[in-house]
């Protein structure tokens, strides 16, 4: 039985605008999906359409055994710019996970179950944030912010765990501690999770599938073994390889990435 | 003619005429200045140069202020002049014991008559009057949200806060004249009144700029809607709201000030006796008063804002506010804040925001992301 099930998914926004063409495909449970695609291509459509954050225009999303109609609880969002409330610390930032199932009252008294308060600080151990736990969300870096934002994700206690683009702001080596945190974490807890990126080295190298978009259409569907450079070309190019030098571009790019990346980093995760 | 010199044909006209309408504005402001001062207003030179004499000997008598009223030492004594300040803070620390009942006796039922007494009401009005305005202020400002209340309902709220400040606090003091009288009473009542249009609109505006960032995430995790306001919303504008109340109570003491002028007791009200008596020194002690209660007001307020500025930690702790409001350096912003440093992992540096500089408007910034150094797409 699969995770989640696209079947037919389209969505136009306005008159004509196509975000998503006809989308279809499962996930498993506990699979790393990385979703890649050129910018504009519907990834973050897609996300959104799987947080119940916009409705699709067509088609038919089941997590689980259940069909998507509007926001879903068991669905946590891990965003591209963190959206902490800096003001908080992180260990306040990630109980707000427990919001969904928290009344009104407690929550605003800080009076969450005992359960949720360990669950927030066993997330923020997770992420490696457990010793600044009552550090203030805006003082802390770009990586630590979006370590926080998966902290949060996890104590919302989720069947499907979604990332858009969540280390697109980080510089190389804190974009792989980010995406490192997060398949343990994924792994720890058997999440499935979909993650749309652009930094196509790191989604080779935490990715187990990935689904390429191009225009609103799936054009790729495979494992890292599949995800060659033709590939790249026909999903970020359309395979228009012999103009303006994408191939050499996309090698640079890889290239560069694989350098800049460190031998060893001061914040490895612990497997 | 090529395209450049087109273009910068294009610009030098573009720049004569801006300098021309520059120049016509200037002609009109300084002709409505003319003619609103001297024609409309009927301002008359050669009587103020009359008066000129009386006004220097009024000046003249801040340099030997008359602090006779200051306690109630100061009183039974006759001590005049700077003795009447300096000798009861001496008299204070000399002897504590009788002191203490000095004190009491100046804050307490000879309060309307010293000058310590009269400054404790001025105070007390103001600091009552934002405390009894803040929590409709809040109200009112939340639901005046468009964020919060859709439009054109929140213009219910907006509107009867336009109202509110449509009338000013020295006409609002009137408005309830019969209801209790004109004494500190209703100034706190005409205080509350005015700051429920003022900081009401402030805590509007600022709700109307917080980001969408945090609303879409609290969303995500299943908060309801009054979730949502608390933590996507409020929580991004908590601080700021407090510092301005603090602000809201510093511009609140001045107030009470003006209300005491029209009766309402306190400093306004000494003032304004001793002005009717033409009694220069005292009155320039009243105003010397005025001088360091409000500096008192404002400098602790400052301190309590910089206490709340971004740091490390949700907050410093009450301790160390205290410790910084006995740290003259701190006073007079001459040492760095204990929180600045940097932050650990990841080799990004914190950067506190000074909230008097922060370019967003308000009173207490938040952190910029562009203070982590990371590039952003």
């Amino acid at each position: 039985m699969a995770s989640v099930s696209l079947r037919n998914v389209t969505k136009i926004y306005g008159e004509d605008t196509v975000a998503l063409d006809d989308v279809s495909f499962d996930v498993d449970q506990g699979e790393f999906v990385v979703i890649l695609g050129p910018s504009g291509a519907g990834k973050s459509t897609l996300l959104r359409i799987l947080n119940g954050l916009t409705r699709p225009t067509e088609g038919r999303i089941e997590i689980g055994d259940e069909q998507v109609g509007g926001k879903r609880d068991e669905v946590a969002m891990v965003f591209q710019l963190h959206y902490l409330v800096e003001s908080m610390s992180a260990y306040r930032n990630a109980l707000t996970g427990a919001l969904g199932r928290t009344g009104w009252l407690r929550s605003v008294l800080t009076w969450y179950d005992e359960s949720d308060k360990r669950g927030a600080l066993d997330a923020l151990d997770t992420v490696g944030l457990l010793d600044e736990a009552g550090q203030r969300a805006g003082s802390m870096s770009g990586g630590q912010k979006q370590r926080v934002g998966i902290a949060r994700a996890l104590v919302q206690e989720p069947e499907l765990l979604l990332a858009d683009e969540p280390v697109s702001s980080l510089d190389p080596k804190a974009a792989r501690d980010v995406m490192g945190y997060m398949k343990r974490a994924a792994d720890e807890r058997n999440l499935t999770t979909v993650a749309s990126l652009h930094q196509v080295n790191i989604a080779r190298e935490f990715g187990d599938r990935f689904i390429g978009i191009r225009e609103g259409s799936v054009v790729f569907d495979g494992g890292p073994d599949e995800l060659t450079m033709d590939v790249m070309d026909d999903l970020y190019y359309g395979g228009d390889a012999g103009e303006g030098q994408p191939r050499e571009s996309i090698s640079g790019r890889l290239e560069e990435d694989r350098e800049s990346a460190p031998e060893t980093s001061d914040t490895e995760v612990q497997a | 003619m090529s395209q450049v010199d087109e273009k910068l044909s294009e610009l030098s006209r573009r720049r004569r005429i801006h300098q021309g309408l520059k120049l016509l504005l200037g002609v009109v402001v300084v002709l409505v200045f003319w003619l609103g001062f001297f024609e409309y207003l009927h301002f008359d030179f050669e009587a103020m140069t009359k008066q000129l004499p009386t006004w220097l000997e009024f000046l003249g008598a801040f340099t030997n202020p008359n602090f006779v009223d200051f306690s109630t030492w100061s009183i039974e004594n006759g001590v005049t002049g700077w003795s009447g300040l300096v000798g009861t803070i001496g008299y204070a620390i000399t002897h504590p014991e009788a002191g203490y009942d000095m004190l009491s006796a100046t804050f307490g039922g000879q309060r309307q008559s010293t000058l310590l007494g009269l400054a404790g009401t001025t105070v007390i009005i103001g600091l009552c009057g934002t405390i009894l305005g803040f929590p409709f202020a809040l109200i009112f400002g939340i639901l005046g949200s468009e964020r919060v209340v859709p439009f054109p309902f929140n213009f219910i709220f907006r509107g009867t806060m336009s109202l509110i400040r449509s009338v000013p606090a020295l006409v609002w003091i009137f408005i309830y004249v019969p209801l209790v009288g004109i004494n500190p009473v209703g100034a706190v009542l005409a205080i509350g009144t005015d700051t429920i249009g003022i900081l009401g609109r402030l805590f509007t505006d600022e709700l109307e700029e917080i980001d969408d960032g945090p609303i879409e995430a609290i969303r995500s995790t299943g908060g309801n809607r009054t979730q949502i306001v608390s933590f996507g919303m409020l929580s991004q504008v908590s601080t700021a709201f407090i510092a301005w109340t603090l602000y809201s109570l510093e511009i609140n003491v001045r107030v009470a000030v003006s209300l005491g002028i029209v009766g309402a007791g306190g400093l306004g009200r000494y003032i304004a006796i001793k002005r009717s008596l033409f009694d220069f020194g005292v009155m320039a002690a009243g105003i010397m008063m005025i001088v360091i209660v409000v500096l008192t007001v404002e400098l602790t307020s400052t301190r309590i804002r910089a206490w709340l500025r971004p740091g490390q930690h949700e907050s410093p702790g009450l301790l160390d506010l205290l410790r910084g409001l006995g740290d003259p350096g701190k006073w007079l912003g001459m040492r760095p804040s204990p929180d600045v440093g940097p932050a650990d992992g990841d080799g990004d540096e914190k950067t506190a925001v000074d909230p008097d500089e922060s370019a967003g408007g308000g009173l207490v910034g938040s952190d910029s992301d562009d203070a982590d150094g990371e590039p952003r797409s």
